[in-house]
């Protein structure tokens, strides 16, 4: 779409180099690596360490196939590639939430294969009861032990001032989801995918003021871009906005998603309640983890529906793409189950599954065409 | 040699092993006839020293895709989960269970006297990501079933610390209340403590016929495996202990009169991940070339001892190594056992299955893989396939690469 009427270009300098972040790692200040929402940020954020969100971004795969298996999603094999061509040895290493097996597996791997003090998986419970937050406490416990070792420094009050930073960025993005979901967020869909993806490879700190600037802007510039067809957008990572585009070009309009790189990202349903300011930080963390947008590797895709159905209806979509990462055993399995349900609501949808290249086939192309065409027909 | 065909078998154990196999499917089915609550969990934790102790009937649906594909009926489960959007990249273990709870079970379908429908089912946190999905799905197959939602740390076997151990037996013990009030049994803990104790006999046997292997040649091959169904669904019960105590004395007789699996064996091999359920067959393939394939990873899962005395601890500790220790979560731990094995066992090659279906055991193998050669000079085969779908198995390029493999072997023995 072509109403960039704000400007992004912060967010796409952010995203498409890291200088920022080596000059602060060349100052001392460690940067740790991970792949999934899931990995506790704020904790390695307020041991004084720099969370920095790996991408595998498109490209061609060769070095990768030394260490996986061509059947592992191509998000984590052009992540693999990416680490074995040095573009990761900024990073003192890996800190990964138990998400799926394969992220699991990959960071067990790089730790053999590429250098850095501290890989560590994060085994979370996945139930929530007053042992499992016992239990995750001292997991967490044991997580600070490991960024202290790379010289990070813990205190709880700055576990507050993190978590307080995050929750004002959450604030911000929570807001542009809104004026998405009621058809006047003047930015394509690209250029959202910046925004949040920006905030993924920059400090919180100077990422909160770019948005604060983004959303006044906003702000003087919102108007009304109906009249294209809604869509919720389904998925894990979106590792190239061409194929926003490509929906964008045949009519749509991303009008919500269920995206690693989007609303699962932000976890807008953990953000702080009032009056929970004082409360203990790590407890705070371990109500936002179990209060995320779900994962379908920790989550039935029956607590995934909910969350669908209220961005299509919020959004008034008009249908849902699942746009799958090729392989992607966790969503690959909650599909059939959620495109019934999603069918039994009358919401129309269609599966995209997308290689390491991320381009569209002409045959994408004509599904894509025929689905928007669907859709029109039923208004 | 076709896509799938049943192993050659030489122990007398595995006639009598066919008896068990049928008279535990057949015991399911008397179970749910007779009121006994039928549970239907994953295997490889303590959940089901949980339920013979509480006299409750363990099924396992994972153990049911290799029976689909010993009898052929794979190929429609995998045609029902397919019609139903289940992709053909995912799991066949998933796609086998799916398939065949939603197709041959409603249908009526009395393979092996038929499936129980689940009264219980132990729906894992924790695992793999396959396995979680298999029981969501089975939730939904299943609605009437109790559901117990478990929760396990997936932690590798090197870092397990205390809380991950106190948080395991948290776990036991909620399962333990859960099931006394789905079932209205109480659990009796000095029979839990005798479950256990037959759990670790099973283990120590299991070891012991596993550690005959190492004689030249050996007594037996990976061909046997299907032996573990005891360790899968019998763990805990004299039926295990009893059958494995004879298996042992097979063995042990054959391991010292120097009775192998060939006449002349000059190449040993190791197996690394889940064998071709549908074609058994391979392991006997490597014998026309005097190869015989004399360990393997996935045994490795049964063996660990469980400490008696805190059965609940012991279980707990089961539970938290016995999947890792196979997997990529426990790369390191991985590796370690390899190696060992490969010492130990005086293997010549390692064939890794790269695994379609099994991204967990997967891998980490190219790391195995130069491990074995970096430190122990021991070269590998990499073979692509599936342990469920034998769509995605090529005889040829397996027979090609094989007897290559084999080739060089024997090349390599004689410098």
């Amino acid at each position: 779409m072509h109403m960039n009427k704000v400007s992004i270009q912060p967010f796409i300098d952010s995203v498409n180099n890291t200088e920022k972040i080596t000059e602060h790692v060349s100052k001392g200040k460690p940067a740790v690596g991970y792949f999934c929402n899931y990995t506790p940020v704020e904790l390695i954020h307020a041991c004084g360490c720099i969370p920095f969100r790996i991408s595998g971004g498109p490209g061609p795969l060769a070095r990768a196939y030394d260490l996986l298996p061509d059947f592992i999603c191509p998000f984590l094999k052009r992540a693999t590639e990416r680490a074995m061509n040095n573009e990761l040895s900024f990073l003192s290493g890996i800190i990964q939430g138990y998400t799926c097996d394969a992220a699991c597996g990959v960071v067990n791997v790089l730790e053999k294969n590429i250098s850095g003090d501290v890989f560590e998986v994060i085994p979370f419970p996945y139930s929530d009861n007053p042992d499992s937050r016992t239990y995750f406490r001292n997991i967490l416990a044991t997580v600070i032990e490991q960024l202290e070792r790379i010289g990070g420094s813990f205190s709880e009050d700055a576990l507050l001032r993190t978590l307080e930073l995050y929750d004002d960025i959450r604030r911000i993005l929570a807001g542009f989801y809104d004026i998405r979901y009621a058809g006047r967020l003047p930015m394509s869909a690209r250029d959202l995918w910046h925004v949040i993806r920006a905030g993924e490879v920059t400090l919180p700190e100077d990422y909160l003021p770019m948005l604060v600037s983004l959303a006044e802007d906003i702000r003087e510039t919102s108007e009304d871009f109906n009249g294209r067809i809604p869509v919720l957008v389904s998925g894990s990572l979106v590792e190239d906005a061409d194929i926003f585009d490509m929906i964008e070009s045949f009519g749509g309009r991303i009008a919500a998603d269920d995206l690693c790189t989007g609303l699962r990202s932000i976890g807008i349903t953990g953000a702080l309640k009032e009056g929970e300011a004082e409360g203990d930080p790590l407890n705070r963390l371990i109500d936002y983890h179990f209060a995320r947008v779900p994962c379908p590797s920790r989550a039935r895709a029956e607590d995934r529906l909910y969350h669908l159905i209220d961005g299509v209806k919020r959004s008034g979509s008009r249908g849902v793409v699942f746009l799958h990462q090729k392989f992607c055993s966790p969503h690959l399995s909650d599909f059939p189950f959620l495109r019934e349900k999603l069918r039994e609501n009358n919401i129309k949808t269609l599966q995209v599954e997308m290689d390491e290249t991320w381009t569209s086939s002409g045959q994408l192309k004509t599904r894509m065409e025929g689905f928007f065409e669907m859709l029109r027909e039923s208004i | 040699m076709k896509r799938s065909g049943k192993s050659n078998k030489r122990l007398k154990a595995a006639k009598e092993l066919n008896t068990i196999v049928m008279d535990f499917y057949v015991e399911c089915m008397q179970a749910k006839k007779e009121g006994k609550p039928v549970g239907w969990m994953p295997p490889m934790n303590g959940a089901i020293e949980v339920f013979y102790a509480m006299d409750l009937q363990p099924f396992f649906p994972e153990n049911w895709s290799p029976v689909c594909a010993a009898f052929g009926l794979a190929p429609t489960n995998f045609e029902v989960s397919e019609n139903m959007g289940y992709s053909m990249d995912l799991c066949g273990y998933l796609r086998n269970i799916i398939g065949y709870v939603n197709g041959p079970m409603q249908d009526g379908d009395k393979t092996l006297g038929g499936l129980p429908e689940p009264d219980l089912l132990l729906s894992p946190g924790g695992g793999c990501n396959p396995v979680m999905k298999i029981f969501h799905a089975l939730e939904r197959r299943f609605p009437n079933a109790g559901v117990f939602r478990a929760d396990l740390p997936q932690v590798a076997v090197e870092d397990i610390k205390p809380h991950h151990i106190d948080y395991a037996v948290t776990e036991m013990k909620r399962l333990i209340e859960f099931l006394e009030t789905a079932t209205g049994r109480k659990m009796d803990y000095e029979r839990l403590e005798e479950v256990v104790r037959l759990s670790d006999r099973s283990c120590e046997l299991w070891d012991e016929i596993m550690s005959y292997r190492k004689h030249k040649p050996s007594p037996f091959s990976a061909a046997e495996i299907g032996i573990m169904f005891v360790m899968v669904t019998r763990q805990g019960t004299e039926v295990a202990v009893d059958f494995l105590e004879r298996v042992l004395e097979e063995v042990k007789e054959r391991a010292e009169t120097k009775i192998g699996v060939i006449d002349r064996e000059e190449v040993r091999l190791f197996w690394d991940n889940i064998p071709l359920w549908y074609n058994m067959g391979l392991f006997n393939y490597f014998e026309k070339m005097n190869g015989v394939v004399v360990a393997e990873t996935y045994s490795a899962a049964w063996s660990l001892r469980l400490g008696t005395g805190h059965p609940l601890e012991a279980l707990a500790l089961k539970s938290l190594k016995s999947y890792p220790m196979v997997s990529c979560v426990s790369i390191d731990k991985r590796q370690e056992m390899v190696l060992k094995a490969c010492r130990d066992y005086s293997i010549d090659g390692v064939i890794l299955h790269r695994n379609k279906s099994c991204v967990p055991i997967t891998l980490g193998q190219m790391d195995v893989k130069k491990m074995l050669e970096d430190e122990l000079g021991i070269p590998s085969l990499i073979i692509d396939a599936d342990h469920m779908d034998e769509r995605n198995f090529s005889v040829a390029q397996f027979q090609t690469r094989a007897d290559a493999f084999m080739e060089m072997l024997h090349r390599k023995k004689m410098e």
